[in-house]
């Protein structure tokens, strides 16, 4: 369901400098509507500065950051659904009462909310720690009450900062078929991660980057193509190099 | 400013759910039990131990150069006349005597000298309280009651006062406008930890990302600072009206004395004053701690700024006195327009009644202005300080960087 017409991510031209340390050279890519979206890179390549310039979290140093047609803000008309690499919930309270918070937050009614997340919880296992204070939980449960928070809107654009980070395989797999679902819906998703498999099974283009712009651009099969049908992995090898890699 | 009251809500059934919010309702009265129940049994063993001092005797030696001392004072106390002060300074020294004690020939010019045996820090003070009440008591036994009641200081008055043509009491009409004072400081000592520490949990817990792109900044320091805001008088409430029912419902059987609160004067040009400034002050510091939170990467940074802050609200106390009797000085006129200061001489100069309108309005108009640059930089900060997970912010960031 990729709508070419219409991007929902359109960056240009984006400089990014933290004192004289340039992280983003004048990049410039679009995402379109209901597409997977694979952002890779190295560690420190600058795909998390990328996604916080995006929303907002960082300020640019120039260039034009836009989700739908304008910079992303907390009440515009796309729905956002954002789990950042660094995350984390409010650890003293009940898994409902964060859950219900954030859901209201996103604009569900109070009781919509309580009802989502109560499902949520039972469709992961968790039904029976509705009443558990967060810090109560395993890693692993903390992450899913994470990601049932990033998707509880039904969101138009979803971003996923290194998602996988801390699963483990049944997760994982939870993971992979909540994605699915919401890509079936038409989701639009920006997936940042270092699993070359899960972005090759998920994402229809990717952009690699590299010392702040792109080393590689387009769609999965266009990119093998033009490096004589290796796969991600010996691809990501070849631009970052062994050292660099921490695949 | 959508969602903020769902800010405002999450953040006061958080915090009235802890075991810590009703341990600090219910340990306040206790405290105070505690604190009243030491006092009075300090007071009491002081008081004992005084009586136990001046029941104890001792053997005295005097010389009397001044010839004010009477002698049937000094035979009820065995204490034996001594000729010269080196033969009793002697005596002392030898261990013959407990005490010499020697009133030269002026006592306005000169010294009473008294000598002893070292018994101690408290038991020492003996010497001197008899030198003294042989002194008071040979000189009183010479002149009538009522010059003795002024020599002694304990001359009563009834005093009134106008205003106006009104009759006036300076001390009752304090009362009223005194209370937002107590209450402000009686609110930051309760609550401040629990400012500071609003931003940090966010922070400590990583949760500032998910936030920030999910309400705006400002609406979440906002509700946060009002939530505080208004937890400060739930819990205020909380700890006084128990206190405040029991004095009503027991008071007469416990002997509590009695307040007539009817004759209170309530001024309410000064009630008002007090109350807007101390609720623009609440909600300046408020923000100030709530800033500081956001700034720093951890609870125990915080604590290094919570101090100045402190500082900045109790240290205008040690000017008190100047607040109410030199209220035109430079020190008090600095003080009460320097915002962070401003609070305390405001609400205390207002207490007393030497606040003129004009002072509180510009007061007033300063500490709002204030509060509105400190909300805003909370916001800042808390913007560009959220992903500050390991280091504090600095000065040129907060106020370099591009909104």
């Amino acid at each position: 369901m990729i709508n070419k017409s219409k991007p929902i991510v359109s960056i240009s031209d984006f400089v990014m400098k933290f004192g004289t340390t340039t992280v983003i050279d004048s990049l410039s890519f679009e995402i379109q509507k209901g597409e997977t979206f694979g952002l890779l890179g190295s560690n420190g390549s600058g795909k998390t500065t990328i996604i916080r310039a995006l929303l907002g979290i960082y300020s640019p140093t120039s260039g034009s950051l836009l989700v739908g047609d304008k910079p992303f803000s907390v009440d515009g008309a796309i729905k956002l659904g954002y789990l950042p690499e660094e995350r984390g919930l409010y650890k003293k309270e009940k898994v409902i009462d964060a859950m219900v918070y954030f859901g209201q937050l996103k604009g569900m009614q109070k009781s919509e909310a309580r009802q989502w997340s109560l499902d949520y919880l039972e469709r992961v296992e968790l039904g029976d720690k509705a009443k558990t204070s967060i810090d109560k939980l395993s890693g692993g449960q903390q992450q899913k009450v994470q990601l049932g928070v990033t998707v509880m809107n039904n969101p138009d654009l979803l971003i996923l900062d290194e998602p996988t980070k801390g699963f483990d395989p049944v997760n994982r797999r939870l993971l992979m078929d909540i994605i699915e679902e919401h890509q079936r819906k038409g989701t639009t998703v920006i997936f940042v991660s270092h699993h070359m498999e899960e972005v090759e099974r998920l994402c229809d283009r990717v952009i690699l980057l590299k010392d702040g712009n792109k080393a590689a651009y387009g769609s999965i099969e266009a990119i093998r193509k033009e490096y004589d049908n290796k796969t991600l992995d010996e691809l990501f090898i070849e631009i970052y190099g062994h050292k660099e890699s921490d695949v | 400013m959508y969602n903020l009251s769902t800010v405002i809500k999450f953040e006061i059934m958080r915090t009235i759910k802890r075991k810590s919010f009703w341990i600090v309702v219910a340990s306040f009265p206790i405290i105070l039990a505690l604190v009243a129940t030491v006092i009075f049994f300090s007071n009491k063993s002081t008081g004992q131990a005084i009586q136990d001092v001046q029941n104890e005797s001792f053997s005295i030696g005097y010389t009397d150069k001044s010839n004010l001392i009477d002698s049937d004072l000094t035979d009820k106390l065995s204490a034996k006349p001594i000729s010269d002060k080196a033969s009793g300074v002697s005596q002392v020294q030898s261990g013959s005597l407990d005490a010499y004690i020697y009133y030269p020939s002026s006592i306005s010019s000169q010294q009473v000298e008294v000598y002893g045996q070292d018994v101690g820090i408290f038991k020492n003070s003996r010497y001197n309280a008899v030198a003294t009440t042989l002194l008071t008591e040979s000189v009183s036994s010479t002149v009538d009651d009522d010059i003795k009641q002024v020599l002694g200081g304990n001359v009563d008055f009834d005093s009134t006062t106008y205003r106006n043509g009104e009759v006036s009491d300076a001390i009752k009409e304090l009362i009223a406008p005194g209370i937002f004072l107590v209450l402000f400081y009686f609110l930051i000592a309760v609550f401040a930890n629990q400012m500071l520490n609003s931003t940090i949990e966010e922070k400590e817990n990583r949760v500032i990302e998910m936030l920030l792109t999910t309400i705006e900044a400002r609406t979440l320091i906002i509700g946060k600072i009002i939530s505080l805001v208004l937890l400060g008088f739930i819990q205020g409430t909380l700890i006084l009206l128990p206190g405040l029912i029991g004095y009503f419902a027991l008071g007469s059987q416990l002997s509590l004395p009695s307040i007539d609160l009817s004759s209170i004067p309530l001024d309410p040009e000064r009630i008002l004053i007090g109350f807007i400034i101390f609720s623009i002050s609440f909600i300046m510091f408020t923000g100030l701690l709530v800033a500081i939170g956001a700034a720093v990467p951890t609870a125990k940074e915080a604590g290094q700024f919570f101090g100045i802050v402190m500082t900045f609200i109790f240290g205008p106390l040690y000017a008190a006195p100047l607040f109410i009797s030199a209220p035109d000085s430079p020190v008090v006129q600095t003080l009460t327009y320097f915002p962070l200061t401003a609070p305390i001489p405001l609400m205390l100069r207002n207490a007393v009644g030497n606040l003129s309108l004009m002072e509180a309005i510009i007061g007033t108009v300063i500490l709002l202005i204030t509060t509105a640059v400190i909300i805003r930089m909370a916001v800042r900060i808390f913007q560009f300080g959220a992903l500050e997970y390991s280091r504090k912010l600095s000065l040129k960031e907060i106020f370099g960087r591009k909104a």
